[in-house]
């Protein structure tokens, strides 16, 4: 069950839509926010909510990467592995960032901080290679410096300040 | 019209026509997955590559998103395309798991036939295959998602073209899924036609699992006959067992689909050996008789009958599943030898609503199913598509699908797979509704209507002088103004009597002010048409012959495909009747009550077996060929019977009709069907068609406007705070087709009992309490449903097979509000 305070800031914020369908992403981020990842019972409230069936909500949540429906990390590594950060060395620094946090595509290390996931091109390819996380983007990533970034999100212990 | 060139053969096609369609009507049939015609282009798949060589294309391209244009020279066998396809099928192939030994779609798999003709045959591809879990998804299909292809026919289906929001495409790239959100019963009545559009073994029909390869089966074009629209089908036979049914295309009726209820229910036919077997052997007062000995019997005692009381003595009764060979032949036994009947009807107001239904449909007025599919505004009155004639409801979301509004006027909570507009109103109500929304549409004044619709228009005046339409009324009749080619599709189960007629002289009155409207009847039963058609108005109908039986007048009853018990609302008058008669005969296929007490009983063929002619709701003569002979089916596991004999073991059956032939001594003068020769000559035309007839509407006439308006029985009054109990069809679970089916059981819900909002909380209900109706059978214990788009004062009840509905004692109940307690 969705805490009440959140379910009416989404009533609110679908009232305000010409059709509800319209704020599926929106609802499914704030969710997030709060709880993380969509689990199933989420889902369905949500889908209610935007007057849409589950599976049609399904069918968004699972097209879109940015919405999780399974459990993350803290921190939501994206690593672009579109064309130009792939000629950019992409493979050699998923593989780094993997062997630092004893982590493969799609797993979450043992701390439940980081989650690794590939991403397709997220528009910064005048600084490739380049990677997400949560919502920040980082470019002409080296092996260093993904070490920097990972030590310092690793000593925010708050989810919401990590932007 | 377009003329182009296609492997060197010229053919001209209609504008719009798609390339792979030209291709196909010159019997070119280029590859393809994702193309299907009702489902339009989207050029997913890649696999219907063909080279364009000369024309405003140019090259390789796919032949189902180009339509085809004057000058187009194709080649479908160009190298360049065939290698292009040859790749495609490759790329296809790649997670296939090649399970087709254990895969229910081998043998009539498009994988299959395009894997071999694209030329792919050894796998290059070294890596791992994509697996998925699969769903359970109900019990008709089974789903085996490794075998997709991603297409998307499925999805584009069920949600674009059916409507439904619970089964489509999940995830991306490699993990592409096409399920439900959880596992679950999949929620749309058409699903079964997945089993028919998945070009690959995804979805397959669960009825018939394992059980058989299409080249063992015995196919024959048949019809459904589970309600009154006649889809086409395929019927398939195997070890005299009907196993599977799919949809044969028909244009005009029921395009390439068919509803879950008449594709899965057909079990009856082979009599499960589960919860009751069809009865194959004739019997004699309970003991299994030889077919010649029961006929014989029969035979004597009616005569016996005859001879002792007057043929008047002696009752033939049909129902609304009777063929036309069937109805005639009653027709011309009755006339014959003096019998009475034929009593097609049980409750007198259905035959008053079906005869009218017919006779006041006109060729001019009358549409199909296609041509609901382009009308460009839908009006429903006392109809409830989805249940009463599923498919309609098909054709009606492809209207409304091309914006075309669609507005319902019933008691009951109508919903379609579609937006609409709906006024619950009481059925004494829907005429003035309609009335109302017709004159406000006609934008003309009456004098230039002319002197034909005079009548018609006075009854109308006089129906609306005390009726204050609901504002929203005037927006729909807003629409219905800016309509050309609108349709009424009229119900008959709970409207009131005059309501059919009325409804086409509305089309007719719209028709005088420049539009094209059409008429779409729903009827009882697949046998209505005909019913009415052949209806005597000399006839009772089943109500009047009780009282005659009860009075000595009727000693001997012939029930021909006919079963009371289900049809007839008081089960305790019709115990006590049946004991009266001095000899009651039942031809049928169901294991009825009615068959299981018959002094004699003989089993009637039923459509696989021996065919027959349907007239649908509108007037189409359609006939389904026998597919089989029948017969005691061979299970797995069971020898067949060790009977020394020339005969199929439980094989020989004769249609009711000729069955009823024999007993009346009449087989000499009818020695094969025709109903040519037997449809009386009062109904023309059918002697010019020969037999069997198909496909034509044979049986409409030119009626014109109605003269005689207003002289209206129906009992419009209704005591204060009293409900009518509405009597309702369910697609599944009232018909006796889904009683005798054991295919459909599982999609059977329980009974639930619809009232309104508003009186809900006049009497204290909430949603989901049970009640106990006092009716003047007894006690009917049934949970409520509430609902704000039921009328007022109303209790909406299905027929439901696991219901004693036949306590209501009566066609037309009204039940006061003391009588409905809570429990
Ligand atoms: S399940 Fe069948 S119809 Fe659906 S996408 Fe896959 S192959 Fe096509
Ligand atoms: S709509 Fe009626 S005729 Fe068509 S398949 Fe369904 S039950 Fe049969
Ligand atoms: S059939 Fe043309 S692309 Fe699939």
């Amino acid at each position: 069950m969705l805490p009440d305070q959140l379910r009416s800031k989404l009533r609110e914020m679908i009232a305000g839509a010409e059709s509800p369908r319209e704020k599926a992403i929106d609802v499914m981020y704030a969710i997030q926010e709060l709880q993380g990842w969509m689990n199933d019972e989420a889902m369905v409230e949500a889908a209610q909510l935007l007057a849409m069936s589950p599976l049609e909500l399904e069918e968004l949540a699972t097209f879109y990467d940015y919405i999780y429906r399974s459990p993350v990390g803290k921190f939501v590594i994206k690593v672009c592995d579109s064309t130009v950060c792939w000629l950019e060395g992409q493979l050699r620094l998923t593989d780094y960032i993997s062997s630092r946090l004893g982590i493969g595509l799609g797993q979450t290390s043992a701390d439940g901080l980081f989650t690794l996931l590939p991403v397709c091109c997220i528009g910064y390819c005048d600084r490739a290679p380049a990677m997400v996380i949560n919502k920040r983007v980082y470019g002409n990533l080296t092996p260093e410096k993904i070490d920097r970034i990972l030590a310092q999100l690793a000593q925010k212990a708050d989810f919401s300040g990590s932007e | 019209m377009p003329r182009l060139i296609i492997d060197e053969r010229e053919i001209e096609v209609p504008e719009g026509t798609k390339v792979i369609d030209a291709a196909e009507m010159l019997g070119i049939v280029i590859p393809r997955f994702c193309y299907h015609e009702a489902l339009g282009s989207v050029g997913a798949c890649r696999m219907c590559a063909v080279k364009f060589i000369q024309g405003p294309f140019k090259g390789v391209q796919m032949s189902c998103m180009i339509e085809a244009q004057d000058g187009m020279v194709v080649s479908t066998t160009d190298q360049e395309a065939v290698e292009f396809r040859k790749r495609v099928i490759e790329l296809l192939m790649k997670n296939h798991p090649l399970d087709c030994p254990v895969c229910d779609e081998g043998g009539q798999c498009l994988l299959q036939d395009e894997t071999i003709s694209g030329g792919h045959a050894m796998r290059r591809f070294p890596g791992p295959k994509r697996t998925y879990r699969d769903q359970y998804l109900g019990p008709f299909i089974k789903h085996e998602m490794n075998r997709c292809i991603h297409c998307y026919r499925c999805s584009r289906f069920y949600q674009e073209f059916a409507g439904y929001r619970d089964l489509g495409p999940m995830q991306i790239g490699d993990r592409l899924y096409f399920g439900r959100f959880s596992d679950g019963c999949l929620e749309s009545p058409f699903s079964g036609n997945l089993v028919d559009i998945c070009p690959t073994g995804v979805y397959t029909d669960k009825t018939a699992r394992f059980k058989l390869r299409r080249w063992d089966l015995q196919r024959a074009p048949g019809l459904c006959n589970q309600c009154s629209l006649g889809c086409n089908t395929v019927a398939n036979a195997h070890y005299r067992g009907v196993m599977r049914m799919e949809a044969r295309f028909n244009r005009d009726v029921n395009g390439y689909f068919l509803c879950d209820a008449g594709r899965f229910g057909f079990s009856y036919a082979n009599g499960d050996p589960g919860l009751w077997r069809r009865p194959l052997f004739p019997k004699i007062a309970g003991e299994v008789a030889g077919a010649a000995d029961a006929l014989s019997a029969a035979r004597k005692a009616l005569d016996d009958i005859a001879a002792k009381n007057g043929p008047g003595a002696v009752a033939v009764v049909g129902s609304q599943r009777n063929s036309l060979e069937t109805q005639s032949m009653m027709n011309l036994v009755c006339e014959t030898r003096g019998w009475l009947g034929p009593v097609f009807f049980f409750d007198p107001a259905m035959r008053l609503k079906t005869l009218s239904a017919v006779h006041e449909l006109d060729g001019e007025i009358a549409v199909s199913m296609k041509q609901i599919e382009n009308a460009d505004f839908i009006l429903v009155v006392g109809a409830d598509p989805l249940n009463e004639a599923p498919m309609s409801a098909m054709a009606i979301r492809q209207a409304a699908r091309k914006k075309a509004p669609v507005v319902t006027i019933d008691p009951r909570p109508v919903s379609l797979p579609c937006d609409s507009q709906h006024f619950a109103v009481l059925p004494k109500d829907i005429e003035s509704y309609l009335g109302a929304l017709i004159l406000k549409a006609m934008g003309k004044d009456a004098a230039s209507l002319g002197s034909e619709s005079e009548n018609f228009r006075a009854y109308l005046g006089s129906q609306l002088e005390n009726f204050n339409p609901p504002e929203s009324l005037d927006q729909c009749a807003r629409l219905l103004a800016a309509s050309s080619k609108p349709v009424i599709i009229c119900g008959t189960d709970v409207t009131m009597e005059t309501t059919p007629a009325f409804a086409a002289d509305c089309v007719r009155l719209l028709n005088l002010c420049e539009k094209q409207a059409g008429l779409f009847n729903l009827l009882p039963g697949a046998g209505s048409f005909g019913a009415g058609l052949l209806s005597r108005t000399e006839v009772p109908t089943f109500a009047d012959l009780v009282e005659y039986i009860e009075n000595g007048r009727v000693r001997g009853l012939v029930f021909a495909e006919s079963d009371p018990f289900h049809c007839y609302p008081d089960r305790a008058r019709l115990e006590s009747a049946l004991s009266k008669l001095d000899f009651f005969l039942a031809l049928d296929y169901f294991p009825s009550e009615t068959a299981r007490r018959a002094s004699v009983f003989y089993p009637a063929s039923t459509i696989f077996e021996t065919g027959a002619t349907f007239l649908n709701q509108e007037g189409r003569a359609q006939f389904a060929s026998p597919v089989h002979c029948g017969g005691e089916p061979i299970r797995p596991g069971e020898h067949p019977p060790r009977v020394y004999s020339g005969l199929v073991p439980g094989g020989d059956h004769l249609p009711a009709w000729k069955a009823l032939a024999s007993i009346a001594g009449m087989e000499e003068t009818c020695p094969d069907i025709a109903p040519e020769k037997f449809v009386p000559p009062s109904i023309p035309g059918f002697e010019a068609l020969g037999y069997p007839v198909d496909g034509q509407r044979p049986a409409l006439a030119k009626s014109g406007f109605k003269t005689q308006w207003g002289l209206n029985t129906f009992d419009k009054s209704q005591a204060p705070l009293t409900f009518e109990l509405l009597m309702v069809e369910w697609i599944f679970g009232t018909s006796e087709f889904s009683a005798w089916s054991d295919s459909l059981a599982p999609a059977v819900l329980p009974p639930l009992m619809s009232i309104s909002a508003k009186d809900a909380v006049r009497l204290g209900l909430a949603d989901k309490d049970k009640v106990s109706v006092e009716l003047a059978g007894g006690e009917l214990e049934i949970v409520v449903s509430v609902s704000d788009r039921t009328a007022e004062s109303v209790l909406i009840v299905p027929r439901h097979n696991g219901l004693e509905w036949q306590k209501s004692h009566d066609f037309r109940v009204f039940v006061s509000s003391e009588k409905i307690r809570k429990i």
